[in-house]
């Protein structure tokens, strides 16, 4: 049985009857007393987004789920659109669900599509990804109010980036798709 | 930028960083000058110790310690210096504080916490908790007026106003607050709270003890209101939750026992201390038989600690973060952030 060790962002658990993914968790020790997990949690069905405090070493019910190797295609007003690369159905995931995780989809990425059962719940991107410069102002001597020397600059996908002012127009950069963060020069 | 960049190398671009650290040092000194001012007597206590803490949710580092003929002893790193500082105060020491290095095992790596952490506690004998409070108030003003030069700091884009006096609720007052509950009514008649806080939509579980339950809900109605754009003290705390403090005198319900928040961080653990040995001794027990059925490793009780509750005057004392105090006057998000060298660089 699983529990709240568990506990991470992007997993998927059954709360109350519901498909939950977990949005955030904080592990909390009150000094006096049991230690606890504060969490948010997100139902994949209405969106809404519900806190619950679990207490540590308490058992949660995490929801099985498959993993399908999907290519993204477009997106429309609401969802993005994935072909599976294996028997070339095509599937919706609301925007919503996607989250942040959107602006690193471009035509033809392939990322990891998680279902339970037929419903495709999320993706996965590979942890670091390739991006063309598309807009940057050529600037000598960036923003240095955080102490370091960066720019803000436009990707492809219409993500901004944070990178060191070296980088031009044009230039391919590296992401960390988990922290968002400017890695290298590709 | 660079993800495997350890905060020592982060001092050599990152000015930002650098000026935090600069800073953690003038707080350092501003605090021992404020207790220097005040007559405290600064000490310095072990940090290994035979017996640690019993605080039944801490697990404290084991190691042993080895005498020349190679006979091994037990031997533990303090969560804090607490049972050493309340012998000093039975020693007769009146005004005592101390800036110590604490050690906790098993606890998250993350925004508030490392395992090896700044703490000051200090002490006063002849006095309650409600002098603790203003020591406290006053010692963050004249630190925050050193170090930013104004009783109004930044924290995380929004403005704390540490003007003294800090606003003060009891912790009935905000369960009725933020949640309108009644806990008196609550300590009287458990089944009740579990009721109670159950309505409120919170999943509870047949094991749940009174202090899980008040904290289900506690951690997520109540504390995130708390010390938004003030600090706040919150104090009288269910006798349940008593640790080390004296119950209150004219209610036996509430234990006078206090926390600041301040910037979403709780700072601070205070207590009017409980000087009555047989009682202390009662608690201890009922600790030790809980680390037990938590499966934590079983200590004997310090018995010279003991000896020192029944000849402790009136006191009371306070156990604080410096690392966190730190944090908020620096504007630091996480505690790596006010470290040179964060536990996540060092493992």
């Amino acid at each position: 049985m699983a529990d709240t060790t568990d506990l991470k962002r992007d997993v998927f658990i059954m709360f109350k009857d519901a498909i939950c993914a977990v949005a955030d968790f904080q592990h909390v020790n009150p000094g006096k007393g049991s230690a606890f997990v504060r969490t948010r949690l997100k139902n994949v069905q209405t969106g809404k987004v519900l806190e619950h405090t679990f207490k540590a070493g308490e058992s949660i019910d995490l929801v099985d789920l498959e993993r399908s190797n999907m290519q993204y295609l477009y997106q429309d007003e609401l969802s993005y659109q994935f072909m599976d690369n294996a028997s070339f159905e095509q599937h919706g995931i609301s925007k919503d669900l996607v989250g942040e995780k959107g602006q690193y989809l471009k035509e033809g990425q392939e990322v990891m599509v998680l279902l339970h059962g037929e419903t495709p719940l999320s993706i996965d991107l590979p942890k670091k990804l390739t991006f063309k410069v598309t807009e940057a102002m050529p600037s000598e001597k960036g923003d240095s109010a955080q102490g370091r020397v960066t720019k803000e600059v436009t990707l492809e996908t219409g993500m901004k980036l944070a990178v060191p002012i070296f980088v031009k127009e044009g230039d391919s950069v590296v992401v960390n798709t988990e922290t968002a963060e400017y890695v290298e020069r590709a | 930028m660079n993800e495997d960049m350890q905060n020592w190398e982060r001092l050599r671009t990152d000015i930002a960083y650098r000026t935090k650290m600069e800073k953690r040092a003038v707080i350092l000194a501003a605090v021992r000058d404020f207790f220097r001012s005040k007559h405290f007597l600064e000490v310095e206590t072990p940090t290994l110790v035979s017996v640690p803490g019993m605080e039944p949710h801490l697990d404290p580092f084991q190691t042993s310690l080895m005498s020349i003929d190679g006979a091994r002893r037990d031997a533990h790193l303090i969560t804090s210096p607490e049972y050493a500082m309340k012998k000093l105060l039975a020693g007769g020491l009146e005004r005592i504080f101390e800036i110590a290095r604490a050690y906790r095992n098993g606890e998250p790596w993350d925004g508030g916490h490392n395992p090896e952490f700044t703490m000051i506690e200090w002490y006063r004998a002849n006095a309650d908790y409600t002098v603790i409070m203003s020591d406290l108030e006053q010692m963050v003003v004249s630190v925050a007026k050193t170090v930013a030069g104004s009783e109004k700091i930044q924290y995380q884009g929004k403005e704390i106003d540490l003007s003294t006096p800090w606003p003060r609720m009891t912790v009935a007052e905000a369960f009725d607050r933020y949640t309108g509950i009644d806990l008196a009514r609550g300590i009287d008649d458990p089944e009740w709270f579990r009721h109670a806080i159950a309505a409120k939509d919170v999943l509870l579980q047949d094991a749940d003890s009174f202090d899980d339950v008040f904290f289900k809900l506690f951690l997520r109605d109540i504390e995130p209101n708390l010390g938004t754009d003030r600090p706040v003290i919150l104090y009288e705390y269910p006798r349940s939750m008593a640790a080390l403090a004296r119950i209150k005198s004219s209610d036996s319900r509430y234990a006078e026992r206090f926390e600041a928040y301040c910037g979403g961080m709780e700072l601070c653990n205070a207590f009017s201390e409980l000087n009555d040995a047989a009682e202390q001794r009662r608690r201890l027990e009922e600790e030790r038989t809980l680390r037990r059925t938590l499966g934590k490793d079983d200590y004997g009780v310090d018995e010279a600690f003991l000896k020192a509750v029944g000849m402790m005057p009136e006191s009371a004392g306070i156990a604080l973060g410096i690392d966190r105090l730190v944090m908020l006057l620096t504007d630091a998000a996480t505690i790596s952030d006010v470290l040179f060298f964060p536990a996540r660089d060092i493992f």
